[in-house]
């Protein structure tokens, strides 16, 4: 098969999944119900509401999460060489769960709107401070240097975290939730501008596909081909805090997709990243939109945490991974 | 009513009560329900842990006492206070406090109680440990007779339609609770009599925690009892949209106009006797309101 029509039968799997989801919840929606409620919608109809205001946001978060998350971690391997590199080692969690504890603590915001955006910020200061870092010295962003600039920034911003929940009990249990990873109950209009923010990273990842290929060849031949790599190493990284940052707000941590789409895609589709980014994208939002249909319904009347239905799937994944002796590229 | 049982509580503390001859003891209590139930026994902690809300003491504690010293969170107290204030007696529970069990052994005699929310235990227990026992007893008889009286009161108003079932929801910022018979204020609904709905007698637990509105169909029941945890536009905005959603104006309850909102603080919070005396003080209420309709 191509990989043109592998992406295409992607589509058509992600199309199916999001039906999967309209449907799947509490209560099953058969498909007519489904259809009348977008052509059609009947205001007094329960399942037509259902329809068109939780489980289409949650669909939506669920893909553009997933998609983001899975071309981060991509973007996120070729930047640091590392096929064990996933969006988490920016900091970026880290980042985000302090800043949210921070602030609701500080300046007690407790609305899931104002968490919205210290996650992103805290999302952005740590991935800026691992950039940062990890570009001081000769000059050049070098990968092993990311890399331990990431755990470290990650390790600090996790000490904060607790020594302030530590000190600050009240927010704990709410704040729990969220690091655990949820798609309910987030209005389509709060969520707009970050949902935004992430179409923006997946549309810029998809145009720097080309070059990720060139850099992915060796820092001397990108050179010698004429490549400004800083500059690319800049954007992929502006990217990857992008794309994890609004996921990790909308979401809270969602663990493994990041780390293993890509993987899964490489093996499946192309190590060509003009076919790779696509694919992750599309395989990204599959693997959550299904974990999050399974995590509705697992528990009855409750919900496990989306992120732990997909830490669940994606530990074995990732042993059995680590003991082929996954290479990247 | 939170002032008449300030009174209440001041009354009990009432020297006159004290039982002759027994030097007063020094307790600590270090969790809500303990100290709610010290209160009530007329005992004075000279210690208490923070409350959860209302901080550092509800309301309705706060004139009892308003001297007494702190010695930190409920689940991490402060050893060193705890044994600068020399106390005779500690009151802890095992569900928060096991693992400091054998420190607070050696500081003084311990009464470990099994869980945070057994207001009755609490207060037998505590009363026997503090030389109050006769006080105790008497507590707890006004208690069941409060609560037969209470329960024979319902089973009029409500006549044909008794026992209703009831669901008791703890609105926060992004879920719903709702708490189960096994709870403090589940014992208490159904010590009255009260029924619950199939879904809440099945689940295991003191509660279940409701993160998408479209499972509010297993809270379906005749009678609501609603608190939120806090005061904060971000839980009044979650109970607004819950109220405004299709599926809450579909069940029982707000359709018949039986959703009544009390405080949490009693309802939850207290974990003692005053508290579920405060409880019954709301369910009288609601008793009287269906005559009245």
């Amino acid at each position: 098969m191509s990989p043109g029509v592998k992406l295409c039968s992607a589509g058509v799997v992600l199309l199916l999944c999001c039906v999967l989801s309209l449907a799947v919840g509490a209560t099953w929606i058969p498909l007519p119900q489904i259809a009348a409620a977008f052509v059609h919608p009947d205001p007094l109809s329960i399942n037509h509401v259902l329809v068109t205001t939780t489980r289409l946001s949650r669909t939506l978060m669920a893909i553009f999460v997933g998609a983001s998350l899975a071309v981060a971690g991509a973007l996120m391997q070729a930047l640091t060489r590392n096929p064990l590199a996933s969006p988490g080692l920016f900091g970026i969690n880290a980042g985000a769960t302090f800043f949210i504890i921070l602030f609701s603590s500080i300046f007690s915001l407790s609305s899931p709107d104002a968490w919205l955006w210290s996650a992103f910020i805290g999302a952005g200061v740590a991935g800026c401070l691992v950039w940062l870092i990890g570009n001081m010295g000769q000059g050049s962003l070098s990968p092993l240097r990311i890399v331990l600039a990431g755990a470290a920034i990650a390790a600090l911003f996790s000490a904060f975290s607790q020594a302030l929940l530590v000190v600050n009990q009240d927010g704990l249990d709410t704040v729990l939730f969220w690091m655990a990873g949820s798609l309910t109950e987030r209005s389509l209009s709060t969520a707009a501008p970050l949902l935004l923010c992430a179409v923006l990273g997946l549309a810029g990842a998809l145009l720097l596909a080309g070059q990720l290929n060139v850099l992915n060849a060796g820092e001397e031949i990108a050179t010698g081909l004429g490549q400004r790599t800083g500059l690319i190493r800049l954007l992929m990284s502006v990217l990857v805090i992008c794309l994890a940052g609004s996921a990790v707000a909308l979401a809270g941590s969602i663990g493994f997709i990041g780390l293993l789409v890509p993987h899964m895609v490489r093996k499946g589709l192309s190590i060509d990243h003009r076919w790779l980014l696509p694919g992750c994208a599309l395989l990204g939002a599959i693997v959550l939109l299904l974990a999050d249909t399974l995590s509705r319904v697992l528990i009855l009347p409750q919900e496990v945490p989306v992120g732990v239905m997909t830490a669940l799937f994606g530990a074995p994944f990732f042993i059995l991974l680590a003991r082929r002796g996954g290479r990247y590229g | 009513m939170r002032l008449s049982l300030g009174a209440l509580a001041l009354r009990f503390s009432a020297p006159a009560w004290a039982e002759a001859g027994a030097a007063p003891l020094r307790v600590i209590t270090l969790f809500q329900g303990a100290t709610d139930c010290a209160v009530m026994l007329g005992v004075t902690p000279c210690g208490v842990v923070d409350s959860w809300s209302e901080k550092p003491t509800y309301r309705y504690l706060r004139a009892a006492l308003e001297q007494v010293p702190h010695v930190g969170l409920e689940t991490q107290p402060s050893l060193e206070d705890i044994a600068l204030l020399k106390p005779d007696l500690i009151v802890a529970s095992h569900f928060r406090h096991e693992r400091i069990f054998p420190l607070l052994k050696q500081i003084a005699p311990v009464l470990m109680l099994e869980e945070v929310f057994e207001f009755k235990k609490t207060l037998a227990m505590m009363g026997a440990a503090l030389h109050q026992q006769q006080r105790a007893d008497e507590i707890l008889n006004r208690w069941q007779q409060r609560v037969a009286q209470l329960c024979q009161q319902l089973q009029q108003t409500f006549a044909g339609r008794w026992p209703p079932t009831v669901s008791i929801l703890d609105i926060r910022e992004d879920h719903i609770r709702s708490y189960l018979p096994a709870s403090f204020p589940g014992s208490v609904l159904t010590e009255l009599g009260f029924n619950w709905s199939d879904s809440s007698r099945e689940a295991s637990g003191v509660s279940i925690k409701l993160t998408s509105k479209e499972s509010l169909a297993v809270v379906n029941a005749d009678i609501f009892f609603v608190f939120l945890r806090a005061q904060n536009a971000a839980v009044q905005r979650n109970y607004e949209s819950l109220v405004q959603h299709p599926l809450w104006k579909q069940m029982r309850a707000p359709q018949q106009g039986q959703v009544w909102q009390v405080d949490g603080v009693a309802w939850s919070l207290s974990g003692g006797m005053l508290g579920a005396n405060l409880m019954l003080d709301d369910v009288a209420r609601v008793a009287a309101a269906q005559v009245a309709s």
